[in-house]
């Protein structure tokens, strides 16, 4: 039987919600020592899953968040058999654990600014254009022009690229005052001046949040958007793992444990 | 069971179109089609090519800017410049590939150029 | 289809698709990254629509109009 997992929960409880996920199915959680990963049934089947499915795997994710501090699979994560999963929840423990221990109480909110690059470029332009004392002289040369142009477009691109972390800078002066963790993307296309997600206490929620209001008042010329309260999907970190080599490490210990007994046992 | 996911915004249209932009701009994810191996490969040469490319660009022009290139220097590196950014253009023309395809996912360290 | 509803689509694949656990070794059949990739707008449409039909009425989660 195929499992369907969408997330590790920090409690060896079972459910008490009825929560139904992909294809209507019945979501329900198996403990391991004093955590669980919750699943659902998944037929034989697999390809039938579609992108209606990511939203019913976010809405069994929400719900779980209300309740626990929950670690979200990534969308189609499957496990052939309760063994598979039991052996797979052997070798990540640690690593669950301390992740589950670093998460709980805490939401993501993802904020994103989109900014008046045009604007932005046409200022720094004209300030450029005005700087720049007229070149007269001999006729240019290709390779010159090309240089010059290349040139330009450097000095463009710097001065817009240093505006740009100075809108940021302050902005997350504001925002990473309540965030305990954050990753930030700058000028991902032209116009989106920052796309980050902020780790932040649930008790620091509403400050978060009025720190956003705060900000986009202060931009007028700018567009906010803010989502959230998310789990934390930017924020979990695994450390490399190899389940097969774990499982062959966990023997050679055994064997080695036992040769030692033997020794022990036949030392003089 | 729905998602209800809140997102707040007074600008939802222009963020979907930067958002789905932002996705379309990052490489391809691994194409594990055995008939685009040779297409992987010469995508492979070519961005390493186009990363040296905009090595030197970008070398030149600092040197431009401290201003330590004779006016003679400046052409001929400029005349180097443009030969080798318009035959990387018809190569990729030449092969059917475009700006975005050339870039490497370095993983955490993200893209390459 | 609402606009926000797009929106918000995104922001839920942009995290679901590509973050979170993600977990390796045999017995995980997690499909590859080969079919992972960024869905367009047409699927986005039917994905929607696929709401729509599911929930019964227009998708119109708990969205405020920003103050």
């Amino acid at each position: 039987m195929k499992l369907y997992l969408y997330g590790i929960v920090d409690s060896s409880n079972q459910i008490e919600e009825a929560i139904y996920g992909l294809r209507g199915c019945g979501v329900y959680s198996i403990p391991y020592r004093d955590i669980g990963v919750v699943v659902s049934e998944m037929g034989q089947a697999t390809q039938g899953l579609t992108e209606g499915g990511v939203l019913e795997h976010e809405a069994v994710v929400e719900k779980l968040m209300a309740d626990f501090t929950v670690l979200p699979m990534r969308f189609r994560t499957l496990v052939d058999g309760r063994d598979n999963l039991l052996a797979m929840m052997q070798s990540y423990y640690r690593d669950f654990k301390g992740n589950l221990e670093r998460l709980r109480n805490k939401s993501e909110f993802g904020v994103k600014v989109i900014w008046p690059a045009d604007k932005v470029k046409e200022n720094i332009v004209n300030r450029l254009r005005s700087d720049q004392t007229e070149a007269s002289g001999p006729r240019r040369s290709a390779g010159t022009r090309f240089m010059k142009e290349k040139f330009e477009r450097y000095k463009i691109d710097e001065e817009f690229q240093t505006k740009a972390d100075q809108f940021i800078k302050a902005m997350d002066m504001f925002l990473g005052k309540f965030a305990v963790e954050k990753r930030l993307e700058t000028l991902k296309t032209e116009k989106l001046l920052l796309d980050a997600a902020y780790l932040v206490e649930k008790s620091q929620a509403c400050d978060f949040r009025e720190a956003f209001w705060h900000i986009k008042s202060a931009h007028p010329g700018f567009k906010f958007l803010l989502s959230g309260p998310w789990p934390a999907y930017n924020f979990v970190g695994l450390s490399k793992h190899d389940p097969a080599r774990d499982a062959e490490q966990a023997n050679l210990f055994a064997e080695v444990a036992r040769s030692q007994a033997l020794v022990g046992a036949g030392s003089v | 069971m729905i998602a209800h996911a809140i997102v707040e915004t007074d600008s939802p249209d222009e963020f979907a179109e930067q958002i789905q932009k932002s996705q379309d701009a990052h490489p391809a994810r691994i194409d594990a089609n055995p008939e685009n191996v040779e297409k992987g490969l010469a995508k492979l040469v070519l961005t390493l090519i186009e990363l040296i490319r905009q090595l030197l660009e970008k070398q030149a022009i600092r040197r431009v800017e401290a201003g330590s290139l004779s006016e003679e220097e400046v052409e001929r590196v400029g005349e180097t410049l443009m030969k080798l950014e318009n035959k990387m253009a018809q190569l990729k023309e030449l092969l059917g590939l475009k700006d975005e395809d050339l870039n490497l996912n370095l993983g955490p360290l993200g893209d390459l150029m | 289809m609402t606009k926000s509803a797009n929106v918000t689509l995104l922001e839920i694949l942009d995290r679901v698709l590509d973050k979170g656990v993600v977990i390796s070794g045999d017995m995980v059949i997690s499909v590859a990254d080969v079919d992972l990739i960024y869905l367009g707008l047409k699927v986005l449409l039917s994905s929607v629509e696929t709401m729509e039909q599911l929930r019964g009425s227009p998708f119109a989660g708990p969205m405020q109009e920003a103050r």
